[in-house]
């Protein structure tokens, strides 16, 4: 199950921040996604260790941990999509399709002429699209 | 094979180095063995690694070992083949002989036998024992090594060596080295060609059912011995990965149940790093291993590899993963393992790695982001092992211990419960304990959060630990949620039951309902299926990880509170510190935070604030506010405690400027009365802070205020408010910063009073003085609540500010302010263009044109200049403007200004007074153009003067000017001025001019006066007499009036009328012998004017309002006219003679010539004229001419009409250029009667001298 995804700016400030979780636990999300930017910072400022994929948008696993996994994915213009998932068995291609169609989602919310670039996204459309794509999650190629 | 477990266990734990055997043919191994064994270790060896790829290996441990030996003897061939890696690698030799005949019966035969042994490499070290001095020994011992090198030595290898005992060669040694070394390495070649072959045949048999992972095993692990023995460490642990990956295969493989192992005392404690922990033997489970203790053996061999590789950092990094790995093996067989055990394996296996690691690891020897790495791993296991001490610690009761922090809570709340097959019962004796953990839960109180902050608890668990426990004893069914929830009220955490009751919102009528009657500690004892307490859960599971947890140091953090912390801040700070040397800072920061807890729950707030500066600045700086407003609190109250009052003023004030969503109305009126009231007690210091993000500003919308040139305004701004409440400042002010000019020093603008701003939008007026031309945009808002200095950079775009605005200190664009650049505001001009009367008072009109500028409560200073003077007695007139020569702009301003004021009455017309010269403007003349009117006259003393026609002169049009000095004030404070000097022309009415129209034969004078008017208006002439001067007469009886049937007479403007006078030559007859003589004539009129004021010349302005409109007053004018005789003929003719034609030069003498003509007789002049002579003289300036001659003297002429005579006169030039000529005067005959025809030459050229040749120097 996701229980977060969030878009952090290139500035590492949060733009959008969603938890699909149950209890009233979101600040806890907000610090993994949060420390998470840390591995991502790692990535991006080492190359050497990204190597082959430098210019790929998609970072993959940012954190091995036994309870949740985290995913990234980093835009062109250095905004960071981060992705909590409680599923300890992900396929890497689910998450690319993920972060593929969250993308597309985020690029028509910022392309919105009254959306401020490097405020927070408040579209309400974007929060049901992203709501409908974090409920197909893994549906689609598994089906 | 599997049997040689045992047997190849103890074989390669008794050796542990190459072995060389020694065959000492000669009993020679005492004498030399000292010398051979100081030769061990062999320092430098080439070895050749798997791949077949020489390797440079140092120190290689080697053992010599003799033949004759029990340890090299007593083996079975078989044994030998598997275990070969024991076997010696090369066999040393050692004979001597001296007799060569001996040589070849004996020794050679004997040595033959020894190295026909394929499977050994050899090679043979001949002894000579003979002394140097013996030369007869020394050469049979040649001959006999000679004979030995022949025999044993091919071209391919030299397998002989031969040692002096008394006097060794320096090369003996690297010699023998050599030897050895190549022997060792074809060895090593060959085993482990064979081990491969073994282990490719077993490989190939992997899929039988036949297949044997141990045989598998020890064939690897032998190679993998022997690589280590060889020092080639890289393939020794390339074998153990790859057994590694077999072993991972084949274990998993589904259908075979094995047992998977750790539950033997003692395994709880990871043995990840030593190797030798357990037997094989113990671990062996058919043809296979136990798994936990198999795979961390294997490990185990790894990382001592890679520490004797000096690669700790790879143990680290392997190990995280393998750690991560092996504790989901644990979990997949938790139901057979003690209670917690994963946990607890978890815990002890990061802190074994992280000693180890930490303690091979040398910093500076890797590269800079290698060692970033390290710590980065060494914080992870830190981190891991905290996460799970803390499970630990929260399973016995220390829950409330724990701070739940979202970092806590992220790592605990996403980690499932312990899922043993059964919860752990209750031990039998624990009453008393149960009462103590009671006794605890209810003590313990939830933290109070500073400010009355309510939040509910972020979780620590999963899911409740009550029902969890409850549903994995054996004895109750899942699910009975009436029973599980009969313990809620012993929850002190508002989350649990929050969540529980969520959960089940069907129980909730029941949960409030029941009665604690089971659960008091009297029925403890009676029944045992009665769902456990919470306390007894604690209790349990305390009991049970007493079981579990072998290591005692662990147990001993366990067993308080006070040790549990101790060791929770230790790893705490382990991984804190790490993480700070990581590139994972925010993880080490947000740690700090959590030991910043703990230093704050012990009193300690010094440590506890600076730590919450820390991880508030991360979380500031990033923009996290709903973490920032986790932690912020804390930090306020850490502050307030150790009464850091601008700090703690500081935080009051980032927490009012946090996201308004994040803290309640009451939470935050609770901070900003905390602000107000600090800001206004005793603080020494003001303290300056940033409020841009809760106070922020805007200018107007629409257009700016556009301001001339050095006059004030006022400006109005928006000022955004995130207090909650109403707040007063006790100043406001705000700078203006220029958008093209920056080193102009910023001015602050202050408001006038103190305001008090509203939550929400706020309008403030500020007074703004004159400000320079150019452009200007909001700057600073700064402003002062008793002593804080608050400033705000933030520009809001019209609504509140966004709570993210915490980087955007972008400018905004739009200027507030324009100051324009000087331009005319206001406009002078005189009304009039043509010339006033002069002397009489006349009005001058002063059209004052505002241009797109108010010129309300102008003030205008008239000034008027000699010769001219106000009329102060009568009112000055304003009236609107209406010029129709006015441009097309204007008039359409006119025009606006007329349209906007039509729906005022407007004033158009006022009388004013002048007061000190100065005059106030009405308001209706603000804003369009009016003539201001006031009366002036001109003073002149002069007469006006006649002209003839003969000699006509004009009259200097500079006599009639006056100028008139003005000075506007106006503007919002009269701070601006307008100054003009007009220029008035006076004039009299008329010009006069006279002319002698004819001469009658009886010597009367026509004489004709031409008046011309001077004025654009209509001149009425009512009468008009000439009062002639003495030697004229009127002829006849006139008093010199024409007739008066003439009368009156009206002149158009500029237009000329003439009046004929008839006048004769002669005296006055008159008696008035005692009027003194009259130089001039005078002719007087009397004349009206009718004529426009704003065009010229009118009625003089009455000093008295008239009576009546009719009986306007008649104006006299005098003119003085000069009447000459007639002019008498003249009499004599000069004329200069033309010059020779050479031209004039200096210093050359000339001959000026004049002719003197009689014209007429002198017969009228006979009495002045008694001879025929003519006096004569000549002027010249003697500058430039010398005279030569007599300048003045009498030449006779005669006196008859027609004579002529010519004077000449010698002169000389002087200067060169261009001069006056002497000129000819005849003093004793009057001007008048000379004529000079033709006129003599104005100038006359002189050339400079003649270069004189005496000068020139020839070439």
């Amino acid at each position: 199950m996701i229980v977060c995804v969030a878009v952090v700016g290139h500035q590492n400030n949060p733009l959008y921040i969603q938890s699909f979780t149950e209890a009233d636990d979101a600040l806890k999300l907000h610090h993994i996604v949060h420390c998470s930017l840390d591995v991502v910072d790692e990535r991006v400022n080492n190359p050497k260790k990204s190597g082959p994929t430098l210019n790929e948008t998609f970072l993959g696993l940012l954190y091995p941990t036994e309870n949740y996994k985290v995913y990234g994915y980093l835009t062109n213009t250095k905004v960071k999509f981060i992705l909590v998932t409680t599923d300890l068995d992900v396929r890497d291609a689910d998450v690319r399709n993920f972060f593929r169609r969250f993308h597309s989602a985020y690029v028509d919310a910022v392309s919105n002429p009254f959306h401020v670039p490097g405020k927070k996204i408040t579209s309400r459309t974007f929060a049901e699209r992203v709501s409908t794509i974090v409920k197909s999650f893994g549906l689609s190629s598994a089906g | 094979m599997a049997n040689y477990l045992a047997h190849f266990q103890t074989i390669k734990n008794s050796c542990d180095r190459l072995v060389i055997a020694v065959e000492d043919v000669s009993d020679l191994w005492p004498a030399v063995k000292k010398g051979f064994e100081e030769r061990l270790p062999f320092k430098r060896a080439c070895l050749n690694n798997k791949t077949r790829n020489p390797v440079f290996v140092e120190k290689l441990a080697a053992e010599f070992i003799l033949t004759t030996d029990p340890r090299l003897r007593s083996r079975f061939p078989q044994e030998q083949l598997l275990f070969w890696f024991r076997e010696p690698y090369a066999t040393v030799v050692l004979v001597s002989c001296e007799d060569l005949d001996e040589f070849k019966t004996i020794l050679k035969p004997r040595l033959k036998l020894i190295v026909q042994n394929d499977e050994r490499e050899w090679c043979i070290v001949f002894v000579s024992k003979a002394h140097p001095n013996n030369d007869q020994a020394t050469k049979m011992a040649k001959k006999v090594y000679a004979r030995l090198e022949v025999d044993f030595s091919s071209k391919k290898r030299e397998r002989c060596c031969k040692l002096d005992i008394h006097s060794p060669e320096a090369n003996f040694w690297e010699d023998l080295e050599s030897k050895i070394m190549e022997s060792i390495r074809n060895t090593l070649d060959r085993r482990v060609q064979f081990y491969e072959d073994e282990i490719r045949k077993l490989s190939e048999q992997r899929l039988m059912p036949i297949w044997n992972f141990c045989n598998f095993f020890i064939l690897k692990e032998s190679l993998a011995f022997m690589f280590e023995m060889a020092h080639l460490h890289e393939d020794s642990l390339r074998e153990y990965d790859e057994l590694e990956l077999c072993y991972l295969e084949t274990v998993n493989v589904a259908g075979k149940q094995r047992d998977f192992g750790g539950i033997d005392r003692g395994d709880d404690q990871a043995a990840l790093l030593n190797p030798g922990n357990k037997l094989l033997t113990q671990i062996v489970q058919d043809d296979s291993f136990r798994e936990f203790e198999f795979r961390q053996y294997l490990f185990a061999c790894q990382s001592k590899l890679l520490f004797k590789l000096n690669r700790p950092f790879e143990v680290a990094s392997r190990g995280y993963p393998f750690i991560i790995s092996f504790s989901k093996a644990l979990a997949l067989h938790e139901r057979m393992l003690p209670f917690c055990m994963r946990e607890v394996w978890v815990v002890t296996a990061c802190l074994a790695l992280i000693n180890a690691t930490a303690s091979h690891y040398n910093d500076g020897f890797v590269a800079p982001d290698i060692e970033k790495e390290f710590y980065r791993i060494q914080g992870n296991l830190y981190s891991l092992c905290r996460v799970k001490f803390m499970r630990l610690a929260y399973l016995i009761g220390y829950g409330t211990e724990i701070e739940r922090s979202p970092v806590n809570s992220a790592s605990l709340s996403m980690l499932s419960w312990p899922m043993p097959a059964v919860w752990p019962p209750v031990p039998p004796d624990a009453s008393s304990m149960v009462l103590e953990k009671e006794k605890t839960i209810l003590q313990a109180t939830p933290r109070v959060k500073h400010f009355g902050i309510q939040r509910k608890p972020l979780p620590l668990e999963p899911s409740i630990l009550l029902r969890e426990a409850n549903r994995r004893r054996a004895s109750l069914s899942a699910g009975n949620m009436v029973e599980m929830f009969e313990g809620r009220p012993i929850f002190v955490d508002g989350s649990d039951s929050d969540a529980s009751l969520r959960m089940s919102p069907s129980s909730k009528v029941h949960a409030i309902s029941m009665t604690r009657t089971n659960s008091s500690p009297i029925n403890f004892e009676s029944s045992i299926d009665r769902p456990m307490r919470l306390a007894e859960i604690y209790v349990a599971a305390e009991h049970a990880l007493q079981n579990t947890i072998s290591d005692t140091d662990l147990w001993k953090s366990l067993l308080s509170v006070e040790e549990f912390e101790k060791k929770y801040l230790e790893l705490t700070k382990g991984a804190a510190d790490n993480y700070h040397r990581s590139w994972w800072k925010r993880h080490g920061v947000v740690l700090d935070g959590e030991i910043a807890a703990v230093c704050y729950r012990h009193g300690n707030f010094d440590l506890a604030a600076k730590s919450y500066e820390k991880v508030c600045a991360l979380y500031a700086g990033e923009g996290w506010q709903d973490l920032l407003a986790e932690v912020l609190p804390k930090l306020a109250e850490c502050q307030k405690i150790l009464n850091d009052q601008a700090g703690y003023l500081s935080s009051c004030v980032r927490l009012l400027s946090l996201d308004k969503g994040l803290f309640s109305t009451k939470e935050r009126q609770a901070f900003q009365s905390e602000v107000v009231r600090l800001a206004h007690s005793e603080m020494k210091h003001p303290v300056p802070l940033d409020v841009s993000s809760l106070i922020t500003f805007s200018g107007n919308p629409g257009p700016p205020l556009e301001l001339c040139d050095g006059d004030p305004g006022t400006l109005s701004v928006t000022v955004w408010s995130g207090f909650p409440d109403d707040i007063t400042l006790e100043v406001l002010s705000l700078t203006l910063a220029a958008i093209f000019n920056v080193d102009e020093g910023v001015k602050a603008l202050r408001s006038s009073a103190a305001p008090i701003l509203k939550p929400g939008r706020n309008t403030i007026t500020l007074a703004l003085p004159p400000q320079k031309p150019g452009s200007y945009v909001l700057g600073v808002l700064t402003g002062q609540i008793g002593q804080l200095r608050f400033r705000s950079h933030s520009f809001s775009k019209g609504g509140p500010a966004d709570s993210d605005d915490f980087m955007s200190y972008e400018k905004p664009a739009r200027p507030i302010l324009k100051v324009s650049k000087p331009r005319p505001l206001v406009d002078l001009a005189a009304a009039i263009s043509s010339a006033l009367l002069m002397n009489e008072p006349q009005w001058v009109g002063i059209i004052v044109r505002p241009i797109n500028y108010s010129l309300k409560g102008a003030v205008l200073y008239i000034d008027t200049g000699p010769g001219l003077k106000i009329e102060e007695s009568h009112p000055i007139e304003i009236e609107r403007h209406s010029d129709v020569s006015q441009s097309a702009t204007d008039m359409e301003s006119c025009d606006q200004a007329r349209k906007k004021d039509s729906s005022v009455v407007i004033e158009e017309f006022k009388q004013l007074t002048l007061q000190n010269g100065r005059i106030e403007l009405p308001d209706w003349a603000s804003n369009i153009t009016s003539v201001i009117w006031f009366p002036i006259s001109a003073i002149s003393d002069k007469l006006a003067r006649g002209t003839s026609s003969v000699t006509p002169q004009r009259q200097s049009i500079v006599d009639g000017m006056r100028t008139i000095a003005l000075k506007l004030e106006f503007g919002v404070s009269l701070n601006q001025t307008f100054d003009r000097t007009l220029a008035v022309h006076f004039t009299d009415p008329f010009h006069v001019s006279t002319r002698v129209v004819d001469k009658c034969n009886d010597g009367t004078l026509l004489l004709q006066v031409t008046l011309h008017s001077q004025v654009k208006a209509t001149l009425t002439i009512y009468d008009a007499w000439l009062v002639l001067q003495d030697g004229f007469v009127h002829t006849g009886q006139g008093d010199g009036r024409p007739t008066s049937d003439f009368f009156p007479l009206v002149i158009a403007p500029t237009a000329k009328a003439g009046i004929l006078f008839c006048i004769c030559l002669g005296t006055t007859i008159s008696g008035d012998e005692a009027k003194a003589p009259q130089p001039e004539s005078v002719l007087n009129i009397r004349y009206g004017i009718a004529g426009n004021r704003t065009i010229g010349a009118h009625t003089p302005v009455t000093v008295e309002p008239a009576g009546s409109e009719g009986s306007t007053q008649d104006l006299i004018f005098r003119s003085a006219l000069v009447l000459q005789r007639p002019v008498m003929d003249p009499c004599l003719a000069v004329g200069f003679l033309p010059l020779t034609s050479g031209g004039l030069r200096v210093g050359q003498l000339v001959t000026m010539k004049w002719r003197v003509e009689r014209l007429k007789d002198f017969d009228e002049n006979a009495v002045s004229q008694n001879n025929d002579e003519v006096l004569y003289e000549v002027n010249a300036n003697s500058e430039n001419w010398m005279i030569a001659g007599r300048k003045r003297g009498h030449v006779s002429l005669s006196t008859k009409q027609g004579s002529r005579i010519v004077i000449s006169i010698l002169c000389m030039p002087l200067v060169a250029g261009y001069v006056h000529p002497p000129k000819l005067g005849l003093p004793s005959v009057d001007e008048a009667n000379i004529s000079c025809n033709p006129a003599g030459p104005h100038l006359v050229c002189v050339l400079p001298p003649v270069f004189s040749s005496s000068f020139c120097i020839p070439a």
